[in-house]
Protein backbone atom coordinates (compact mmCIF):
# COMPACT_ATOMS: atom_id res chain seq x y z
CA UNK A 1 0.00 0.00 0.00
CA UNK A 2 1.29 3.25 -1.37
CA UNK A 3 1.54 6.63 0.91
CA UNK A 4 -0.89 7.91 -1.47
CA UNK A 5 -3.62 5.18 -0.56
CA UNK A 6 -2.49 5.46 2.72
CA UNK A 7 -3.69 9.07 3.20
CA UNK A 8 -6.79 8.28 1.17
CA UNK A 9 -8.31 5.49 3.54
CA UNK A 10 -7.04 8.25 6.58
CA UNK A 11 -9.48 11.02 5.18
CA UNK A 12 -11.82 8.14 4.09
CA UNK A 13 -11.93 7.35 7.95
CA UNK A 14 -12.55 10.32 8.93
CA UNK A 15 -15.83 10.57 6.59
CA UNK A 16 -14.17 12.59 3.41
CA UNK A 17 -16.17 11.87 0.91
CA UNK A 18 -14.06 13.10 -2.06
CA UNK A 19 -11.45 10.81 -0.59
CA UNK A 20 -14.36 7.81 -0.87
CA UNK A 21 -14.40 8.69 -4.31
CA UNK A 22 -11.20 8.54 -5.20
CA UNK A 23 -10.95 5.09 -4.01
CA UNK A 24 -14.15 4.24 -5.73
CA UNK A 25 -12.21 5.24 -9.31
CA UNK A 26 -9.57 3.18 -8.27
CA UNK A 27 -11.52 -0.25 -7.57
CA UNK A 28 -15.13 0.47 -8.99
CA UNK A 29 -14.05 -2.09 -12.14
CA UNK A 30 -12.47 -4.81 -9.99
CA UNK A 31 -15.04 -4.82 -7.29
CA UNK A 32 -17.44 -5.01 -10.25
CA UNK A 33 -15.83 -7.90 -11.58
CA UNK A 34 -15.91 -9.99 -9.13
CA UNK A 35 -19.26 -9.29 -8.55
CA UNK A 36 -20.36 -10.12 -11.94
CA UNK A 37 -18.07 -13.04 -11.88
CA UNK A 38 -20.04 -14.39 -9.01
CA UNK A 39 -23.55 -13.81 -9.75
CA UNK A 40 -23.86 -12.95 -13.46
CA UNK A 41 -26.38 -10.28 -13.58
CA UNK A 42 -24.98 -6.94 -15.05
CA UNK A 43 -27.98 -5.10 -12.75
CA UNK A 44 -27.25 -7.03 -9.81
CA UNK A 45 -23.62 -6.84 -9.67
CA UNK A 46 -24.21 -2.99 -10.26
CA UNK A 47 -26.18 -3.16 -6.84
CA UNK A 48 -23.44 -5.10 -5.23
CA UNK A 49 -20.75 -2.26 -5.81
CA UNK A 50 -22.98 0.33 -4.38
CA UNK A 51 -23.69 -1.79 -1.31
CA UNK A 52 -19.86 -2.31 -1.12
CA UNK A 53 -18.28 1.28 -1.58
CA UNK A 54 -21.39 2.07 1.32
CA UNK A 55 -20.53 -0.54 3.16
CA UNK A 56 -16.89 0.60 2.78
CA UNK A 57 -17.25 4.44 3.65
CA UNK A 58 -19.69 2.89 6.91
CA UNK A 59 -16.30 0.19 8.05
CA UNK A 60 -13.24 1.65 7.15
CA UNK A 61 -12.95 2.82 10.62
CA UNK A 62 -12.41 -1.14 11.06
CA UNK A 63 -9.40 -1.06 8.59
CA UNK A 64 -5.60 -1.08 10.59
CA UNK A 65 -3.87 -2.00 7.82
CA UNK A 66 -2.52 -4.91 9.13
CA UNK A 67 -3.55 -6.48 5.22
CA UNK A 68 -3.51 -5.08 1.79
CA UNK A 69 -6.16 -2.73 1.29
CA UNK A 70 -7.16 -3.92 -2.22
CA UNK A 71 -8.11 -7.50 -0.01
CA UNK A 72 -9.48 -6.01 2.30
CA UNK A 73 -12.00 -4.44 -0.03
CA UNK A 74 -12.23 -7.91 -2.41
CA UNK A 75 -13.22 -9.66 0.62
CA UNK A 76 -15.83 -7.26 1.10
CA UNK A 77 -16.80 -7.49 -2.31
CA UNK A 78 -16.58 -11.45 -2.25
CA UNK A 79 -19.17 -11.65 0.60
CA UNK A 80 -21.24 -9.28 -0.45
CA UNK A 81 -21.53 -10.96 -3.85
CA UNK A 82 -22.53 -14.59 -2.49
CA UNK A 83 -25.32 -12.87 -0.26
CA UNK A 84 -26.59 -11.41 -2.95
CA UNK A 85 -25.90 -14.57 -4.80
CA UNK A 86 -27.65 -16.82 -2.30
CA UNK A 87 -30.47 -14.48 -2.73
CA UNK A 88 -31.12 -14.45 -6.14
CA UNK A 89 -30.25 -18.07 -6.28
CA UNK A 90 -30.54 -19.21 -9.75
CA UNK A 91 -31.61 -15.84 -11.45
CA UNK A 92 -29.62 -16.25 -14.80
CA UNK A 93 -29.54 -13.85 -17.13
CA UNK A 94 -30.99 -14.89 -20.24
CA UNK A 95 -29.24 -11.90 -22.24
CA UNK A 96 -26.00 -12.78 -20.73
CA UNK A 97 -24.84 -13.85 -24.33
CA UNK A 98 -25.29 -10.68 -25.46
CA UNK A 99 -23.43 -8.89 -22.68
CA UNK A 100 -20.62 -11.01 -22.71
CA UNK A 101 -19.90 -12.78 -25.53
CA UNK A 102 -16.72 -12.01 -27.22
CA UNK A 103 -16.95 -9.56 -30.54
CA UNK A 104 -15.98 -10.76 -33.77
CA UNK A 105 -13.37 -8.17 -33.65
CA UNK A 106 -11.63 -9.22 -30.91
CA UNK A 107 -11.82 -12.79 -32.52
CA UNK A 108 -10.31 -11.84 -35.73
CA UNK A 109 -7.47 -13.45 -35.79
CA UNK A 110 -9.42 -16.80 -34.43
CA UNK A 111 -10.46 -19.21 -37.40
CA UNK A 112 -14.21 -19.70 -37.18
CA UNK A 113 -14.20 -23.40 -35.68
CA UNK A 114 -12.09 -21.75 -33.43
CA UNK A 115 -14.32 -18.89 -32.43
CA UNK A 116 -17.46 -21.14 -32.36
CA UNK A 117 -15.63 -23.58 -30.09
CA UNK A 118 -15.13 -20.30 -28.10
CA UNK A 119 -18.52 -18.84 -28.14
CA UNK A 120 -19.58 -22.32 -26.62
CA UNK A 121 -17.02 -22.88 -24.09
CA UNK A 122 -17.58 -19.85 -22.39
CA UNK A 123 -21.42 -20.38 -22.33
CA UNK A 124 -20.75 -24.15 -20.71
CA UNK A 125 -18.35 -22.32 -18.95
CA UNK A 126 -20.75 -19.58 -17.52
CA UNK A 127 -23.19 -22.76 -16.39
CA UNK A 128 -20.56 -24.67 -14.98
CA UNK A 129 -19.17 -22.41 -12.88
CA UNK A 130 -22.58 -21.52 -11.54
CA UNK A 131 -22.86 -24.93 -10.32
CA UNK A 132 -19.49 -24.41 -8.17
CA UNK A 133 -19.65 -23.44 -4.48
CA UNK A 134 -19.15 -20.10 -4.00
CA UNK A 135 -15.49 -20.36 -2.18
CA UNK A 136 -14.72 -22.21 -5.11
CA UNK A 137 -16.37 -20.03 -7.86
CA UNK A 138 -14.75 -17.14 -6.03
CA UNK A 139 -11.09 -18.87 -5.97
CA UNK A 140 -11.32 -18.98 -9.98
CA UNK A 141 -12.47 -15.25 -10.41
CA UNK A 142 -9.51 -14.26 -8.17
CA UNK A 143 -6.98 -16.04 -10.19
CA UNK A 144 -8.26 -16.83 -13.84
CA UNK A 145 -10.19 -12.67 -13.83
CA UNK A 146 -8.04 -11.12 -11.67
CA UNK A 147 -4.88 -12.55 -11.70
CA UNK A 148 -4.28 -12.23 -7.90
CA UNK A 149 -1.24 -14.69 -6.41
CA UNK A 150 -2.35 -17.75 -4.14
CA UNK A 151 -1.04 -15.74 -1.35
CA UNK A 152 -3.05 -12.87 -2.45
CA UNK A 153 -6.09 -15.04 -2.84
CA UNK A 154 -5.69 -16.39 0.65
CA UNK A 155 -5.53 -13.08 2.17
CA UNK A 156 -8.95 -12.17 0.53
CA UNK A 157 -10.81 -15.35 1.32
CA UNK A 158 -9.05 -15.09 4.94
CA UNK A 159 -7.81 -19.14 4.41
CA UNK A 160 -4.66 -20.57 4.32
CA UNK A 161 -2.59 -20.89 0.43
CA UNK A 162 -3.33 -24.65 0.36
CA UNK A 163 -6.97 -24.17 0.93
CA UNK A 164 -6.45 -21.96 -1.66
CA UNK A 165 -4.89 -24.41 -3.95
CA UNK A 166 -7.49 -27.12 -2.93
CA UNK A 167 -10.35 -24.66 -3.87
CA UNK A 168 -8.96 -24.08 -7.36
CA UNK A 169 -7.90 -27.33 -8.31
CA UNK A 170 -11.29 -28.69 -7.39
CA UNK A 171 -13.05 -25.97 -8.97
CA UNK A 172 -10.88 -26.64 -12.43
CA UNK A 173 -11.48 -30.24 -11.74
CA UNK A 174 -15.62 -29.97 -11.47
CA UNK A 175 -16.14 -27.33 -14.50
CA UNK A 176 -13.65 -29.78 -16.81
CA UNK A 177 -15.88 -32.88 -15.73
CA UNK A 178 -19.02 -30.61 -16.94
CA UNK A 179 -17.33 -30.10 -19.39
CA UNK A 180 -16.40 -33.39 -20.49
CA UNK A 181 -20.12 -35.07 -19.88
CA UNK A 182 -21.30 -31.95 -22.43
CA UNK A 183 -18.76 -33.08 -24.97
CA UNK A 184 -19.79 -36.53 -24.77
CA UNK A 185 -23.41 -35.90 -24.68
CA UNK A 186 -23.01 -33.58 -28.27
CA UNK A 187 -21.04 -36.92 -29.64
CA UNK A 188 -23.97 -38.86 -28.86
CA UNK A 189 -26.38 -36.42 -30.73
CA UNK B 1 3.46 -42.47 -18.09
CA UNK B 2 -0.29 -42.09 -16.39
CA UNK B 3 1.28 -42.36 -13.11
CA UNK B 4 3.98 -39.57 -13.94
CA UNK B 5 0.94 -37.38 -15.43
CA UNK B 6 -0.96 -37.81 -11.96
CA UNK B 7 1.77 -36.55 -9.57
CA UNK B 8 2.69 -34.09 -12.13
CA UNK B 9 -1.49 -32.84 -12.12
CA UNK B 10 -0.91 -30.44 -9.11
CA UNK B 11 2.79 -28.93 -10.13
CA UNK B 12 0.95 -28.26 -13.37
CA UNK B 13 -1.66 -26.26 -12.32
CA UNK B 14 0.88 -24.56 -10.16
CA UNK B 15 3.05 -24.10 -13.48
CA UNK B 16 -0.03 -22.43 -14.97
CA UNK B 17 -0.66 -20.35 -12.20
CA UNK B 18 2.96 -19.13 -12.48
CA UNK B 19 3.67 -20.23 -8.71
CA UNK B 20 5.78 -23.18 -8.97
CA UNK B 21 9.51 -22.96 -7.90
CA UNK B 22 12.17 -23.25 -10.41
CA UNK B 23 12.63 -27.09 -9.74
CA UNK B 24 8.60 -27.56 -10.14
CA UNK B 25 8.94 -25.54 -13.81
CA UNK B 26 12.04 -27.63 -15.13
CA UNK B 27 10.14 -30.72 -13.43
CA UNK B 28 6.66 -29.82 -15.24
CA UNK B 29 8.68 -28.43 -18.55
CA UNK B 30 10.44 -32.30 -18.84
CA UNK B 31 7.37 -33.99 -18.62
CA UNK B 32 5.61 -31.50 -20.85
CA UNK B 33 7.71 -32.29 -23.78
CA UNK B 34 6.81 -35.73 -23.86
CA UNK B 35 2.94 -36.17 -22.90
CA UNK B 36 0.36 -34.96 -25.21
CA UNK B 37 -1.95 -35.10 -22.55
CA UNK B 38 -0.75 -32.62 -20.07
CA UNK B 39 -0.42 -30.64 -23.33
CA UNK B 40 -3.31 -30.94 -23.85
CA UNK B 41 -4.95 -29.86 -19.84
CA UNK B 42 -2.53 -26.87 -20.17
CA UNK B 43 -4.05 -25.75 -23.42
CA UNK B 44 -7.46 -26.56 -21.71
CA UNK B 45 -6.73 -24.48 -18.77
CA UNK B 46 -5.84 -21.26 -20.63
CA UNK B 47 -9.51 -21.46 -23.52
CA UNK B 48 -10.83 -21.70 -19.45
CA UNK B 49 -9.37 -18.82 -18.11
CA UNK B 50 -10.21 -16.85 -21.73
CA UNK B 51 -13.70 -18.52 -21.58
CA UNK B 52 -14.17 -17.04 -17.30
CA UNK B 53 -12.34 -13.53 -18.39
CA UNK B 54 -13.70 -12.39 -21.49
CA UNK B 55 -17.01 -12.23 -20.43
CA UNK B 56 -16.02 -10.19 -17.72
CA UNK B 57 -14.16 -7.88 -19.30
CA UNK B 58 -16.99 -7.14 -21.83
CA UNK B 59 -19.48 -6.37 -19.00
CA UNK B 60 -17.09 -3.95 -17.09
CA UNK B 61 -16.97 -1.63 -20.35
CA UNK B 62 -20.79 -1.35 -20.90
CA UNK B 63 -21.04 -0.13 -17.73
CA UNK B 64 -22.20 3.58 -16.37
CA UNK B 65 -19.87 3.64 -12.92
CA UNK B 66 -20.63 7.24 -12.49
CA UNK B 67 -24.33 6.61 -12.20
CA UNK B 68 -23.75 4.05 -9.57
CA UNK B 69 -21.33 6.53 -7.74
CA UNK B 70 -24.01 9.10 -7.61
CA UNK B 71 -26.54 6.43 -6.08
CA UNK B 72 -23.68 5.44 -3.74
CA UNK B 73 -23.18 9.26 -2.89
CA UNK B 74 -27.29 9.95 -2.34
CA UNK B 75 -27.38 6.14 -0.36
CA UNK B 76 -24.34 7.94 2.32
CA UNK B 77 -26.03 11.54 2.64
CA UNK B 78 -29.46 10.11 3.24
CA UNK B 79 -28.10 8.22 5.80
CA UNK B 80 -26.21 11.08 7.14
CA UNK B 81 -29.30 13.05 7.46
CA UNK B 82 -31.30 10.60 9.23
CA UNK B 83 -28.25 10.27 11.47
CA UNK B 84 -29.60 12.68 13.88
CA UNK B 85 -32.49 11.47 14.65
CA UNK B 86 -31.33 7.83 15.05
CA UNK B 87 -28.85 9.34 17.88
CA UNK B 88 -31.79 10.32 19.44
CA UNK B 89 -33.55 7.11 19.06
CA UNK B 90 -30.22 5.51 20.18
CA UNK B 91 -30.01 7.73 23.08
CA UNK B 92 -33.74 7.39 24.62
CA UNK B 93 -33.10 3.77 23.35
CA UNK B 94 -37.01 3.16 22.72
CA UNK B 95 -37.43 0.82 20.52
CA UNK B 96 -34.95 -2.03 23.15
CA UNK B 97 -36.95 -0.24 26.03
CA UNK B 98 -40.10 -1.50 24.44
CA UNK B 99 -38.43 -4.51 23.49
CA UNK B 100 -37.23 -5.81 26.70
CA UNK B 101 -40.51 -5.24 28.28
CA UNK B 102 -38.45 -3.99 31.57
CA UNK B 103 -41.25 -1.05 31.87
CA UNK B 104 -44.16 -3.92 32.41
CA UNK B 105 -42.84 -4.40 36.00
CA UNK B 106 -42.33 -0.83 36.65
CA UNK B 107 -46.13 0.12 35.29
CA UNK B 108 -47.38 -2.48 37.17
CA UNK B 109 -45.60 -1.35 40.39
CA UNK B 110 -46.83 2.12 39.94
CA UNK B 111 -50.30 0.69 39.17
CA UNK B 112 -50.34 -0.85 41.72
CA UNK B 113 -49.02 2.38 44.28
CA UNK B 114 -52.07 4.23 42.53
CA UNK B 115 -54.73 1.99 43.42
CA UNK B 116 -54.01 1.63 47.16
CA UNK B 117 -53.04 5.49 47.09
CA UNK B 118 -56.85 5.83 46.07
CA UNK B 119 -58.32 3.86 48.27
CA UNK B 120 -56.72 5.51 51.31
CA UNK B 121 -58.01 8.78 49.84
CA UNK B 122 -61.19 7.69 49.35
CA UNK B 123 -61.05 6.13 52.81
CA UNK B 124 -60.24 9.15 54.52
CA UNK B 125 -62.68 11.20 52.36
CA UNK B 126 -65.89 9.01 53.59
CA UNK B 127 -64.40 9.25 57.26
CA UNK B 128 -64.36 12.82 56.84
CA UNK B 129 -67.62 13.05 55.65
CA UNK B 130 -69.14 10.91 58.32
CA UNK B 131 -67.30 13.84 60.75
CA UNK B 132 -69.23 16.44 58.75
CA UNK B 133 -72.27 14.16 59.07
CA UNK B 134 -72.27 14.36 63.49
CA UNK B 135 -70.53 17.34 64.01
CA UNK B 136 -69.98 18.20 67.95
CA UNK B 137 -72.23 20.87 68.59
CA UNK B 138 -69.97 23.07 71.40
CA UNK B 139 -72.50 26.18 72.04
CA UNK B 140 -75.45 27.59 70.38
CA UNK B 141 -76.35 31.36 71.30
CA UNK B 142 -80.06 31.86 70.03
CA UNK B 143 -80.16 35.53 70.62
CA UNK B 144 -77.07 36.37 67.79
CA UNK B 145 -78.38 33.08 65.97
CA UNK B 146 -75.02 31.45 66.15
CA UNK B 147 -74.28 27.93 66.84
CA UNK B 148 -70.50 26.85 67.09
CA UNK B 149 -69.72 23.06 66.31
CA UNK B 150 -66.44 21.28 65.35
CA UNK B 151 -64.60 18.58 64.09
CA UNK B 152 -62.14 17.12 66.41
CA UNK B 153 -60.30 15.03 64.22
CA UNK B 154 -59.73 17.52 61.38
CA UNK B 155 -59.38 20.44 63.83
CA UNK B 156 -62.16 22.86 61.97
CA UNK B 157 -64.55 24.72 63.28
CA UNK B 158 -67.62 25.96 61.61
CA UNK B 159 -69.37 29.15 63.06
CA UNK B 160 -73.19 29.25 61.23
CA UNK B 161 -75.15 32.25 60.96
CA UNK B 162 -79.01 31.22 60.56
CA UNK B 163 -80.96 33.32 58.61
CA UNK B 164 -83.96 35.11 59.82
CA UNK B 165 -83.52 37.10 62.72
CA UNK B 166 -82.58 40.94 61.82
CA UNK B 167 -80.25 41.23 65.09
CA UNK B 168 -76.71 41.01 63.89
CA UNK B 169 -74.11 39.55 65.83
CA UNK B 170 -72.37 42.37 67.91
CA UNK B 171 -68.88 42.91 66.52
CA UNK B 172 -66.42 42.05 69.23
Amino acid sequence: MNQDENELISRCQKGDQEALKEIYDRYHDKVYRIAYGMVRHREESLDIVQEVFIKLFRSIGNFKGKSKFYTYLYRMAVNTAIDHSRKMYRVFSSSLDEEGAPQPSEMAEKGPDRILLHKELEEKVKAALDELPPDQRAAILFREVEGLSYREMAESMGCSIGTVMSRLHYGRKKIQESLRKYVKEEGRE
Amino acid sequence: MKDSCSSVSRLLEKYFDQEATDKERSLVEDHLAGCLSCQDTLEWMGDFRDSVKTPVKMAVQKEDFERAWQNIRREIQLQEKSSWWKSIQSWLDLPRFFRKKVWVPAVAVVAIFALLTTQVFFEEASEEASYGALPDVEYVDSSYNVMVYAIEKSKITVIWLFEGQEMEAPSS
